[in-house]
């Protein structure tokens, strides 16, 4: 397994797709930070610790999962038929390795990259909130960690339906359009058109009302979007006390594990969707003919 | 035995790829796999290396069944690749890497020591002729630079059975040459190398055993000597008349044309020899001469396409 593992590593980290979503998300990591600070400085309110924290949350489930959950994809799809239609698959599996052993590595090593990933945007939101004033704590680290750990396995679950496009489209510029197709449609468009129905059935009512429906839906409708899932997941991370718009930002930091302990459901969909795709991933690829 | 194929089927979709295919390699033989485009020479070769699914048949690999029944014993077939260098068609190798890092990355998957893969790489890159490029990456180099870095990185585990799909596609005549050149040295060295290619002047050259797949089936299989002996009942005769005189071939179901008053040409599916002549003095007259054409492999391949 591990000789699948290395060679894909350095696949990977050698292909110009990492290097320019990580350029990309760095490029625009700088001024998001810099209009928030900004924003922060004109209306005069002051961020305290628990408010940095929140939005360091927010900015990594926000901007970093939408970059990395694109890679994902885009490493999933074309991560056999790419491999066919090289020649390199014939190569490799010419060697004295077995067919899931080298799957198998090659999924690790992808979760490594994306891990790779993940790591660039914490460092540069850790970066963005000394940025805005904010300081290091304990709970910080591991939150963050804990984060990453979720943002992971989303980025899995998207890599294993990725594996299953790869395997089941021969032609890896067809595969990757049709992954780019899948990012806007069913994971940016869908889900744009369920929150909006929990707008719309609960505009006369308050914020928490619309909240609880907007989960309710995205539990039910779009239990096949791990972004969405990770998104109502963070959304428990922290509470909102200010009432008053012109008082200090004031936030209830309840933390990543309180927020995954809230929201089971969520994270079990994650999980379940994430098992499956990677067993019909594998079981594709064990039992394919590589020509 | 060290490879072993009994009735393979395989199709794609509607398409009978190889139609209960037999096939033998014995040790030590250059075996030249002959076929026109589509006839299944790489499929076979696919199913050999496990890459591709059969429906039927029996494959067997240094004495061992690597697939039966529909499917591979993957124990099996990992050990038997241990023993076997691939040369795939239409392959390319890693681009980010060199020369140097891919016979490298190769022999750890043979788990070869890395004293062991280092030596063996530069052995085999100067055999190659590409020790001078060790550094440049793969990427930037030319299609007969990829054909021998291919060849090289086939040969890493010092294999005892050599398969090469089409091995001499984008060689210079010089490479040809260098590559005939190899393959004599390897065989000379106790491998044997089994070699697809659709060029029969390469398999002529440097086959000692032949096989011509048509349509998913072997037609001809054996010695080369031998089945040019065979074919050749299959010749053409040139034929000079010892007078002038008219003979009529009506009804022998030779196909027969006249070059001249005196000189015939014919061509049978069978041997006429004798026949030939006793029929030429059964109509009163006597041949001179007989020439017999040997035919060429290009001939016998041809015969058989058709």
């Amino acid at each position: 397994m591990m000789w699948g593992f290395k060679l894909e590593v350095k696949q990977n980290l050698r292909t110009k797709k990492f290097w320019v979503i990580i350029i990309i998300m760095a490029v625009l990591y700088v001024p998001s930070f810099y209009f928030m600070k900004s924003f922060f400085l004109q209306s005069g309110k002051h961020v305290t610790n628990e408010a940095a924290m929140s939005m360091l949350i927010s900015s990594i489930t926000g901007m970093t999962s939408f970059f990395v959950a694109i890679l994902a994809l885009l490493i999933g799809a074309t991560a056999i038929n790419s491999e066919i239609e090289k020649g390199t698959l014939r190569i490799a599996m010419s060697k004295p390795i077995k067919r899931l052993h080298y799957i198998g590595g090659k999924f690790l090593a992808h979760s490594l990259v994306l891990l790779v990933a993940l790591l660039f945007s914490t460092v540069v939101s850790l970066l963005g909130i000394l940025y805005l004033g904010g300081s290091f704590t304990t709970q910080l680290v591991v939150d963050v960690f804990l984060l990453n750990m979720l943002l992971l396995l989303a980025m899995i679950q998207l890599v294993a339906l990725g594996y299953i496009l790869s395997t089941v489209i021969k032609s890896s510029n067809t595969a990757l359009g049709l992954a780019l197709i899948l990012m806007f449609v069913i994971f940016m468009i869908v889900p744009s058109i369920v929150n909006f129905l929990a707008i719309k059935n609960t505009i006369n009512t308050d914020m928490g009302e619309m909240q609880k429906l907007q989960k309710e839906y995205t539990t039910k409708y779009l239990f096949y979007d791990p972004i969405s899932q990770v998104k109502v997941i963070t959304q428990d991370v922290s509470t909102t006390l200010s009432k008053n718009p012109q008082e200090v930002l004031k936030v209830r930091y309840n933390g990543v594990a309180y927020a995954i302990r809230n929201n089971l459901m969520n994270f079990a969909h994650i999980i379940w969707l994430t098992i499956l795709y990677l067993f019909i991933g594998f079981y594709r690829f064990v039992k394919m003919d590589l020509r | 035995m060290i490879l072993k194929i009994e009735g393979l089927v395989k199709n794609y979709g509607d398409i009978r790829a190889l139609d209960g295919l037999n096939l033998e390699v014995k040790r030590g033989q250059v075996y030249g796999f002959l076929g026109p485009n589509g006839a299944g020479k790489s499929t076979t070769i696919l199913s050999t290396m496990g890459l591709i699914f059969p429906q039927k048949g029996r494959i067997e690999l240094f004495g061992s069944e690597i697939f039966s029944e529909g499917k591979y014993n993957e124990d099996n077939l990992v050990e038997a690749k241990r023993k076997i260098g691939y040369m795939p068609e239409h392959a390319t190798l890693w681009d980010f890497l060199t020369p140097l890092q891919t016979l490298d990355i190769i022999g750890e998957a043979f788990k070869m020591p890395k004293s062991e893969r280092i030596r063996r790489s530069e052995e085999l890159l100067k055999m190659i002729g590409l020790w001078e490029v060790k550094n440049k990456k793969v990427g930037k180099f030319s299609k007969g630079m990829r054909q021998r870095l291919l060849l090289a990185q086939s040969l890493i585990n010092n294999p005892e059975l050599l398969i090469l799909d089409e091995p001499m596609t984008g060689l210079d005549p010089s490479g040809i040459a260098e590559f005939k050149n190899i393959i004599r040295e390897l065989n000379k060295e106790g491998k044997t190398v089994f070699f697809s290619s659709h060029i029969l002047a390469h398999v002529e050259e440097i086959c000692d055993t032949v096989g011509v797949i048509v349509k998913g089936k072997i037609r001809l299989e054996g010695n080369l000597e031998t089945i040019k002996h065979e074919f050749l009942q299959k010749a053409g005769y040139t034929i000079i008349l010892e007078t002038t005189k008219k003979i009529l071939f009506d009804g022998t179901g030779w196909r027969v044309t006249p070059l001249g008053e005196k000189k015939y040409r014919i061509v049978t599916s069978y041997d006429i020899r004798e026949e030939l002549h006793d029929f030429v003095a059964s109509q009163g007259a006597k041949i001179l001469t007989m020439q017999v054409k040997e035919p060429s492999l290009e001939e016998i391949f041809l015969e058989m396409v058709e």
